[in-house]
């Protein structure tokens, strides 16, 4: 039991599974006792219960769908720029290009909306192309750390046997590092879904998660924010886990 | 032993490499021939010594074309014409195979894959590939690893992966940098075994190693190069260079179970090494 309050020691995987349990359970408690009451910060099980059960008639399942489908266009379109930008970085003349793009993260949104907005004319064509602009940036940033952090030796390694320039670049870079590409979405993806709800809450037209939470925002109810915070949570983890699991299962050579 | 010599093999005159202002290596000059034995196969192997700092890496990389030399050139038997005796010609990234410390493979690719990639320039039917890596995989041990990647591959194995690999590729010269290191008793045996087979298995085929183990060196190599600081004029240089060659063969060392004669040389090299 004390070796549970002892920094770098180990424990067996039930006294783990029973730290979790006892840290669940603790946060329940506190839900509770800081929900009862006349006045208080946070909605009851119950309200939030009566949340879910409101969103799930109000076609809460056709407002996840809409709100993956915005995040997977999204995340295809900036996965396509940053790979480009990020391979081709390792030739002289582009890597100025990559750098910039990675750079950009540092622009603000607002800024960026506007422009995009003169170009546009379509709300969900505008909520994708914001993502877009806004992900390039970070995964092109996380990608070119990549790129950067290969080893000389696996360059050498290619070119001992005979591999050109642009062979090097595909096996060591491209073909060697697709597990790596899969982490970094993985990586990003926290950032992108966020700013996936953020996006969505800015323009409403086409639905989703974020208009969901602007709409029980208005009217201050609480059972519905809390229970969308969680359908929110509760996705972003399921996808986080698919690739994980998608990376460990096609890759077997991937020990990131 | 009788032995005699004959065309040259690796040329290598005035090669130098610096990096800015930094010279590594200087003024570094070699003659191989190949070693001609009656009644058996020859291959040669070459040991290159030296403390740590000296530019022993950075050699090796200008030896296989990896670096651009500063200034100097590196020549080999052009072994793809008819007439190699004659043909010289100057080496290029992956005319000599390289199998760094680390024994570096394609993270992405296991043990047949990597080696069907190493003679994917090689005019051969498919069934030809094939039939030739499986013959190595069993000659080497590792017909077990061959669907294994090399993460999940032993420290012995993927140095073996990695030699193959080169010999499949690169043809007759290889280069290995400190391919001793860090191996346990049955890993370095390995090693021997595979210096034996890749010598024993073509006239042509030269083995440069280097190494921080004086006496396996000694053991195995029939010409040794020992690099350091030169003195010119009394006054030590900052750069590499060759600072003695032992001509195993000439000694008459060579090809023979180690003895007094080795030891002898040993300490000579530690000596100089320590001096230079």
């Amino acid at each position: 039991m004390k070796n549970i309050f002892t920094p770098f020691e180990n424990v067996s995987k039930n006294t783990r599974l029973m730290i979790i349990l006892v840290w669940v359970l603790a946060l329940f408690g506190v839900w509770f006792a800081s929900s009862m009451g006349d006045r208080h910060l946070f909605p009851s099980p119950q309200q939030v219960l009566q949340g879910f059960i409101e969103l799930y008639n109000e076609g809460l399942v056709v407002h996840i769908g809409s709100s993956l489908l915005l995040c997977f266009s999204a995340i295809i379109i900036a996965i396509l720029i940053s790979l480009t930008f990020s391979y081709l970085s390792t030739v002289p003349v582009i890597q100025p290009v990559a750098k910039a793009l990675s750079k950009l993260r540092y622009l603000p949104l607002t800024g960026i909306t506007f422009y995009l907005a003169i170009l546009i004319s379509d709300a969900r064509t505008m909520q994708i192309w914001v993502l877009v602009v806004f992900m390039s940036t970070y995964l092109t940033t996380s990608l070119l750390s990549m790129v950067n952090s290969i080893p000389q030796e696996e360059f050498d390694h290619a070119r001992s046997l005979g591999c050109n320039r642009w062979e090097v670049l595909w096996e060591v870079v491209v073909k060697g590092r697709i597990d790596y590409v899969i982490d970094v979405i993985r990586q990003n993806l926290a950032i992108v879904w966020m700013m996936l709800v953020t996006v969505e809450s800015i323009l409403v037209a086409a639905g989703g998660l974020g208009f969901l939470i602007k709409n029980s925002d208005k009217f201050m109810n609480h059972g519905r924010i809390i229970a969308l915070q969680i359908v929110i949570l509760a996705v972003g983890l399921s996808i986080d886990f698919v690739l994980n699991y998608l990376r460990k299962s096609f890759f077997r050579y991937s020990k990131i | 032993m009788n032995y005699s010599s004959e065309n040259t093999l690796l040329y290598v005159e005035n090669l130098s490499v610096a990096y800015g202002d930094k010279t590594i290596i200087k003024d570094i000059n070699l003659v191989e021939k190949d070693v001609i034995r009656t009644g058996e196969v020859t291959g040669q192997v070459i040991a290159v010594v030296g403390r740590s700092g000296t530019g022993k890496s950075t050699f090796f990389k200008a030896l296989t074309g990896l670096v651009k030399p500063t200034s100097g050139k590196v020549l080999i038997a052009d072994t793809t014409t008819e007439n190699a005796q004659n043909d010289a010609k100057e080496v290029h990234e992956g005319d000599i195979g390289f199998v760094d410390q680390k024994y570096t493979l394609f993270r992405n690719k296991t043990v047949y894959e990597a080696l069907l990639f190493a003679l994917r320039n090689k005019e051969m039917p498919k069934e030809a590939k094939h039939e030739q890596i499986v013959t190595y995989l069993k000659d080497w041990g590792l017909e077990k690893a061959k669907d294994q990647y090399p993460c999940e591959l032993s420290g012995g194995q993927r140095q073996r992966t990695a030699i193959i690999e080169q010999i499949f590729s690169s043809g007759h010269y290889m280069v290995l940098d400190e391919p001793f290191s860090g191996l346990d008793v049955g890993n370095i045996e390995d090693v021997k075994n595979a210096f034996k087979l890749i010598t024993k298995s073509h006239e042509y085929n030269t083995i440069i190693y280097s190494t921080h183990d004086i006496e396996l060196a000694v053991e195995l190599a029939d010409s040794i190069y020992v690099i350091g600081y030169p003195e010119i004029d009394g006054k030590k240089m900052t750069y590499g260079s060759i600072v003695k060659h032992f001509d195993m063969k000439e000694i008459g060392l060579a090809w023979k179970e180690f003895g007094l004669g080795h030891l002898d040389i040993v300490k000579q090299i530690k000596n100089i090494m320590l001096q230079s």
